[in-house]
């Protein structure tokens, strides 16, 4: 049965990684249908394209089932890792369309940005935990302030450096640096129930 | 940098605002043990991962799964030959570092000698890896031809030898056949014998039987002689008429067998065209047999089966023509004794 893409990444534990590593196929396909939606939206975000999301996705899980790219425990929880190798590859190639002159695809404007990740609308596909800590996280976001939440949006999801962000705002490095760095803190703050969740949460 | 200014760069790491060169100093500082930029590191990238979790949901499309399921191999690669890798720490220095960063850090931010110097490291490394991968290439499938070879010497070996064996056994084959049909022609010629000796047994066996049977006699003259010795035989004598006064004749009835016997003697040679008729005479003659009496004849045996014999009485010998008559028609030469 074909189970519907979840954001259910709470079952996405270091032991189902095991067991994928293992070649078990059962494990591959929870995997794929419990951290797919989540990991397709980040790479959506960063790339632009449905479809160079797609393949992004693609190459992801085929590394994960070939094991060219492994799970250690040590890396934190499953889902942070998994949301990790897709923020790094989404960037890289977003940074390799550049080198070749592509025209890289922009999101909208700042605010069109804070009402994506202030979208409070309920996802059939979630749990009601997974819901409840997918508004707290977008509420949280949402109140940051602009240039804070600018700042951030172009360091995470366009891949720039805070140079590159200071050049693109017209503003100092400093004023920039400063952004970034209150806004972590803010988060940092804020979102620590939800931050370190599934750290221990397999076995 | 200062230890203050360190610490203000690991929220810029975290998000992805650091170049590769502010990410190398950060990360020797790590790695150098400092424990709280490590905690404060650990915590903005637990925010960096969680940013995507605020996002709202989209799905990928439904042929993905598919296509993702179509071209991985359909057996992972085994833990066993995984396990042959060079065991890596888990957490390899910098390693830790970069799942949340590009591992690639923009091309325009380095300085131009050191973009060469990487460049030109890169080529070297390139070529010795694929010179190197070559070498080994070339060694291992000349190990394995060499290996192939000798494999094929040893199996063109056996061959040979299986060959010579299945020539030897052909050959031996052959003369067993030879032999074969040699001993069956023999066995022909040995049956044959025994059927010739088997015969000759029962012929040999026969003839004892015959002379041990006292109730069988070699000659009619001895089955004669036996019959007289039985009490249970008729015997009726003939005498000679006037035409032949020295002849006489001895008829014996079997009542056992139903033969009649006659033994006659002195009677005259029949001349040709003519022969010796029996008859039982009661009431009217009835033919019981013809006899001829050759020259130089003298005595002459007639046996002939006659039912109903018991009531008859009297018997006569005439002659008369060749093959007989139905009633008596010539001289009677022979006539019981009243």
């Amino acid at each position: 049965m074909d189970i519907p893409t979840q954001h259910q990444t709470s079952t996405i534990t270091a032991a189902l990684l095991a067991r994928v590593t293992k070649g078990d196929q059962q494990a591959f396909s929870q995997l794929y249908d419990h951290s797919s939606t989540l990991l397709f939206t980040l790479a959506v975000r960063i790339l632009w394209s449905h479809d160079d999301a797609a393949e992004l996705l693609q190459q992801i899980y085929l590394d994960i089932w070939r094991k060219v790219t492994r799970y250690d425990i040590g890396r934190g929880a499953p889902i942070s890792w998994l949301v990790s190798i897709t923020h790094s590859r989404a960037i890289e190639r977003l940074r390799t369309r550049a080198a070749q002159g592509q025209q890289i695809p922009t999101g909208p404007n700042g605010q069109a940005l804070a009402k994506q990740l202030g979208d409070h609308g309920p996802s059939p596909y979630e749990t009601r935990i997974e819901q409840e800590r997918r508004l707290a996280i977008s509420a949280t976001v949402a109140e940051l302030p602009h240039a804070q939440l600018q700042a951030i949006e172009l360091a995470y999801y366009e891949g720039l450096t805070h140079i590159e962000i200071a050049e693109r705002l017209h503003q100092s490095l400093e004023t920039v640096n400063a952004e970034i760095n209150r806004a972590m803190a803010q988060l940092r703050e804020r979102l620590q129930p939800y931050l370190h969740q599934g750290d221990t949460h397999d076995t | 940098m200062t230890h203050e200014e360190l610490e203000h760069a690991v929220p810029l790491y975290a998000a992805g605002a650091l170049n590769r060169t502010e990410r190398q100093t950060l990360e020797a500082h790590l790695l150098s043990g400092c424990a709280s930029c490590h905690s404060a590191l650990k915590d903005y990238q637990a925010v960096a991962a969680s940013l995507p979790l605020g996002l709202s949901p989209i799905k990928p499309p439904r042929t993905l799964k598919a296509a993702i399921m179509a071209e991985r191999n359909p057996t992972a690669i085994p833990a066993s030959a995984s396990a042959k890798e060079p065991l890596k720490p888990s957490l390899e220095p910098g390693e830790w570092m970069n799942h949340l960063f590009p591992p690639i850090s923009p091309a325009r931010s380095l300085p131009l000698p050191w973009a060469i110097g990487l460049v030109a490291l890169l080529i070297v490394g390139v070529g010795g890896y694929f010179t190197w991968y070559a070498d080994l290439q070339h060694t291992g499938d000349a190990s394995k031809i060499q290996a192939l070879e000798t494999t094929l010497l040893e199996r063109s070996a056996k061959i040979n030898t299986l060959r010579r064996d299945i020539d030897s056994h052909t050959a031996s084959l052959t003369e067993l056949r030879k032999e074969l049909e040699q001993r069956t022609h023999e066995a022909a010629e040995a049956k044959e014998q025994l059927a010739l000796r088997e015969a000759e047994l029962e012929e040999i066996r026969v003839q004892l039987s015959q002379r041990n049977d006292p109730h069988v006699a070699r000659t009619p003259q001895d089955e004669l002689a036996s019959l007289l010795r039985r009490p249970d035989i008729q015997a009726h004598p003939l005498v000679g008429s006037d035409l032949a006064t020295g002849a006489a004749g001895t008829l014996l009835y079997d009542p056992l067998t139903h033969k009649i016997w006659l033994y006659a003697i002195n009677l005259p040679e029949s001349p040709i065209g003519t022969t010796y008729q029996l008859w039982s005479i009661d009431g009217k003659p009835v033919s019981i047999g013809t006899f001829p009496m050759n020259r130089g004849e003298t005595t002459h045996l007639l046996i002939r089966k006659v039912l109903n014999f018991t009531a008859t009485k009297s018997f006569a010998v005439s002659l008369e023509p060749i093959g007989g008559k139905l009633q008596p028609t010539g001289p009677m030469y022979l006539v019981s004794r009243s």
